[in-house]
């Protein structure tokens, strides 16, 4: 019924709703109420705790899972780095990836940024972690046809 | 601010002039990372310019409307608000005067760069909201602050601003699209209102203040006087400079430039004094000097080329070539030493910081500023290309140091300033800051992307070239196409007079301009027009006029072929190379040459479609040719003296073709006319002549549509034909191999050097496929030499002609009194004739061109008679 294929993009596109939505969670439904309903010094072991642990799952299951199934996809799609340069597809594919190495420096340093104590990066490079993410998902999406 | 300013009036100088803003400090290093921001990615922009990635256009305007705006529009605020001794305009109107100012900014930057026009105008109805309430605020802090001595300085930034608004109204104009002249009159005026105006009497008005300061020394006594005769000088110079750019007028622009000129050495005069006093110690220092230094050249440069330049196009190609080093000599080092001055002060961190971070700015200091003003005088000088390229580099480098120095700085202030206070609670505005500045990176973000899914890697892959090889009157067609012209240049015989049909097939309005020539006029979308270039002696340029455009590659270069066409080495690369002997693929259809009788009636009604076609034209070449309906030669028809042809046309092909009977007497205007896709027309003639008669494609350039396929025959027989066993007919013609599956090599063909010559469109074609015949068969073959340039000679191996008709007449009849035979049909391309012989034996008697270079390269094939 499911062609292998199918179950390598099934598992490219979990992984993303996962990481965006893992993303969503934390900023717009968590981080209210912590704020509320926590002190100053619980709010921030709590959300440095959730941060560490989001960061752990991007660096051993999401990065590992959307390179390989992404790596596997492209292949399939018979896209080769020339390709990448070809307006259309090619192009659109370079954009995401471009914006994928930004939003992950982004995460990244919002990360950094978390464990020094600098606060005003740490929220600026949230959003752009998170805004950046749409836009992934808006390239990959015109991507595929229809 | 407000605090600030209340403790502020009391004193002599104002908090500026000691180089310390009143308060506010967020948002100014907010506003100053601004400025660093786009100056960094001017300085990664520059090198990709001059590696033909990015359009000049962008790399001008990320440094003027990023980087130069941002800081004219902070800094004016600020030392208004200083000098004046006035109330600041608050937080939140600095905020969202910095957040609209740079929404505005990157949507026009994306909207012309990507040719949105939709984003354009919003984001240019943004920004000139922004710059309006700046006006308005500036001139309300005059109203509430204490006045004072100052207040002179402060009217440089309100005539600064009124000039932007002009300005940026002219570029709005120019975006609407100008057509003619008028686009370069625009053009002059907006650089000068701008430049002169916006950036000009910004810098003007602050020098007052800050070369003192910058210098260590306090303000002449004569600097406030020198100030106010300055500024009306300047400002009804600019006045009357952009309104003699507008009417074109090179002595009114040039009095008014002149005027401006005088203007700056007035208001200059305190700054050479303050000068004599104390010279210049710091890198800051020196680099204002030299801005101010390019500002005079630049200046003296325009009045001369306002004076000697014949009319609007050349004087606006003066000011546009002047730009780069315009720009980099006086904007970006103005920009870079203010910076240098104020950067350790704003930056906060205390004393210690602020300190550290003034010697850290200061660092290699006199390099960057000997390398930066020797790359200018490289950039600036008509020198060669390499030379200029490497001031460039100089330039880039000195710029991307002090970028570099910039962000250590900024890093090095904050360090020293966070102690125990960053451990305090949330700063409420540092937090809107913090979303502020996400805000701002995600939206620079989806820039990139955009970008990057749009980048036009070299804008003159846009449209192809052409190459026309001969002269007298050409047509050629022109399509102007979202960001290309289509062709991209064309090469012509010179003296050949050209005439550009010009169609707009965008889907926002553009036009065609040629410098000190003639121009279309602003053509909506799917509208055409006529451009009769007259006799091309000299290469010329023209372009779309709509902002952005021409930067984003809409041009279109008419060269003359002197000195040959560069065709290369026709046997290093052929892009596919038939081998003699390989078989065709297995779905092979040879083109049927048997040619059967003319048919009953005297009307013939066909309807000939015009398609494009990929077909095998050699044993494992496939092109696309341009066909008449579908094939390669099109159909033969067949008919006899005095029959009526009606032909009806129907081009469903890619471009625009039209077709050429031989066989018909009639003015060509109407029935030859070249159609468009998806057109049709009737072509109606009769046969008044016998012959085997060309019929072709004849739109401009012909060598292509010929190259490419667009021939056939059409078979009128004498009175009194006699019957004959078989009939063949064979087209000759030439094919010029491109890429697999693309269209012909259309350089080959300009240079008349074909990879085969076939016999009805297919290299040995008859080799595979013989033609059949029984022992003693009379045998009729009718050829047609289709060109485009090769001559034929058709000859039967082992068979001698007994009857030559060629080019309307019998050359040779059995019964002749001569006794005579003939061994060769000679056809010239365009001509044609038929020859009889009988093949007496069985066995395979081989047919080819006696020409035997092309019957090699495939015009060849077999009788085999049983």
């Amino acid at each position: 019924m499911f062609e292998l294929w199918t179950l390598i993009r099934f598992v490219h596109v979990l992984s993303a709703t996962v990481w965006v939505g893992g993303q969503l969670t934390i900023s717009a439904l968590l981080l209210p109420v912590v704020r509320r309903g926590l002190a100053a010094r619980d709010r921030a072991t709590v959300m440095r705790g959730v941060g560490r642990r989001f960061g752990r799952f991007t660096v051993v299951v999401f990065l590992p899972v959307q390179l390989g199934s992404g790596v596997l996809l492209a292949w399939h799609h018979g896209v080769g780095f020339a390709t990448l340069a070809e307006p259309g597809y090619g192009r659109t594919l370079l954009a995401k990836l471009i914006v994928v190495a930004l939003v992950m420096a982004a995460a990244g340093v919002h990360g950094w940024a978390q464990g020094t104590r600098r606060a005003g990066a740490a929220r600026a490079f949230a959003i752009v972690s998170l805004l950046g993410s749409f836009l992934i998902v808006l390239l990959a999406v015109s991507l595929v046809e229809g | 601010m407000d605090a600030a300013a209340a403790r502020a009036p009391k004193r002599p100088l104002p908090t500026a002039a000691r180089g310390r803003p009143p308060g506010g400090a967020l948002w100014h290093r907010a506003a100053n990372l601004v400025v660093l921001c786009y100056l960094a990615a001017t300085a990664v922009l520059m090198p990709l310019h001059a590696a033909g990635v990015v359009q000049r256009w962008t790399v001008v305007h990320v440094l003027l409307l990023g980087a130069v705006t941002n800081a004219v529009v902070t800094w004016t605020a600020h030392f208004s608000t200083a000098m004046l001794h006035a109330p600041g305009p608050g937080p939140r109107f600095s905020a969202l005067r910095l957040i609209g100012l740079n929404v505005g900014v990157l949507g026009i930057l994306t909207g012309i760069g990507h040719g949105l026009p939709a984003v354009t105008a919003g984001s240019g109805l943004v920004l000139a909201a922004v710059i309006v309430a700046h006006l308005v605020s500036l001139v309300r802090m005059r109203r509430q602050g204490l006045g004072g001595r100052f207040v002179a300085t402060v009217r440089f930034y309100w005539a600064g601003t009124l000039a932007l608004i002009a300005g940026m109204t002219a570029g709005v104009v120019m975006g609407v699209g100008l057509a003619g002249s008028w686009h370069s009159r625009v053009y002059a005026a907006h650089l000068s209102l701008n430049l002169l105006g916006w950036v000009g009497l910004a810098v003007l008005g602050t020098l007052f203040l800050l070369w003192p300061t910058v210098l260590g020394t306090r303000m002449a006594e004569g600097a406030m006087r020198a100030a106010r005769r300055s500024l009306p000088l300047c400002a009804a110079g600019l006045a009357v400079a952009a309104a003699g750019m507008l009417a074109a007028s090179g002595l009114l622009a040039a009095a008014g430039l002149a005027c401006y000129l005088a203007g700056t050495a007035v208001g200059l005069a305190p700054a050479v004094g303050a000068w004599r006093r104390r010279g210049p110690e710091r890198p800051a220092a020196f680099m204002l000097a030299a801005s101010i230094g390019w500002l005079l050249i630049a200046l003296g440069v325009a009045i001369a080329g306002a004076l000697t330049a014949a009319g609007p196009e050349a004087l606006a190609g003066r000011l546009s070539a002047m730009l780069p080093w315009f720009l980099a000599g006086f904007v970006a080092q103005v920009l870079i030493g203010s910076l240098t001055h104020f950067l350790p002060l704003v930056l906060g961190g205390g004393p210690a910081g602020g300190g550290a971070a003034g010697r850290l700015l200061d660092r290699f200091g006199r390099t960057r500023v000997v390398a930066a003003n020797a790359g200018i005088a490289l950039v600036a000088l008509p020198l060669p290309g390499p030379v200029v390229s490497f001031g460039w580099v100089l330039v880039a480098a000195s710029f991307a140091g002090f970028v570099t120095l910039a962000a250590l700085a900024a890093g090095l202030a904050r360090k020293t300033a966070r102690g125990p206070a960053a451990e305090a609670g949330p700063d409420p505005r540092g937090g809107r800051l913090a979303v502020v500045a996400g805000l701002a990176m995600t939206a620079l973000l989806v820039v990139v992307a955009v970008t990057v899914v749009n980048l036009r890697v070299a804008p003159d892959e846009g449209g192809e070239s052409l190459t026309l090889t001969e002269g007298g009157v050409q047509t050629v067609d022109v399509s102007l196409e979202a960001m290309s012209i289509d062709p991209g240049s064309i090469t012509v015989v010179p003296g050949t007079r050209l005439v550009l049909r010009v169609v707009n097939n965008g889907h926002t309005r553009h036009d065609l301009v040629f410098a000190d020539g003639p121009a279309t006029a602003m053509l909506a979308p799917g509208e055409s027009a006529e451009l009769d270039l007259g006799e091309v002696t000299a290469p010329l340029e023209g372009w779309c006029t709509v902002m952005g455009h021409k930067e984003a590659g809409m041009t279109l270069r008419i060269d003359t072929a002197e000195g040959g066409h560069d065709h290369g080495d026709p046997g290093e690369e052929g892009p596919v190379d038939p081998v003699a002997g390989d078989a065709p693929s297995a779905g092979f259809e040879p083109y049927d040459a048997a040619l059967p009788p003319v048919g009953g009636g005297d009307v013939h009604e066909v309807t000939m479609r015009v398609s494009d076609e990929v077909v095998e034209v050699a044993p494992g070449v496939t092109q696309k040719m341009w066909t008449f309906g579908g094939s390669v030669p099109g159909p033969t028809l067949r008919g006899k003296v005095g029959d009526v042809f009606v032909v009806t046309l129907v081009n469903d092909g890619s471009v625009a073709h039209s077709i050429d009977f031989h066989a018909s007497v009639l003015a060509p205007d109407e029935p030859m006319r070249s159609i468009e896709p998806g057109e049709r027309l009737v072509y109606e003639f009769t046969a008044t002549a016998a012959g085997a008669w060309m019929y072709h494609c004849g739109t401009a350039p012909m060598v292509q549509h010929l190259g490419n396929g667009m021939y056939g025959a059409l078979v009128i027989d004498p009175p009194d034909l006699p019957e004959v066993d078989r009939e063949y007919v064979m087209v000759q013609s030439e094919l010029y191999f491109g890429e697999q599956g693309a269209h012909g090599d259309f350089a080959a063909m300009a240079a008349g050097e074909p990879d085969a010559v076939v016999f009805n469109g297919y290299h040995d074609q008859y080799r595979h496929a013989p033609l059949v015949a029984t022992a003693g068969d009379r045998v009729r073959v009718w050829t047609v030499n289709a060109g485009i340039e090769r001559p034929g000679s058709f000859h039967v191996v082992g068979s001698q002609f007994d009857t030559v008709f060629g080019e309307g007449a019998y050359l040779l009849r059995p019964g002749d009194p001569g006794g005579g035979a003939a061994q060769a049909l000679a056809l010239q391309p365009g001509q044609g004739g038929f020859v009889e012989f009988t093949l007496p034996e069985a066995g395979n008697y081989p047919f080819l061109t006696h020409v035997m270079v092309d019957a090699e390269r495939g015009a060849a094939g077999v009788f085999a008679v049983e």
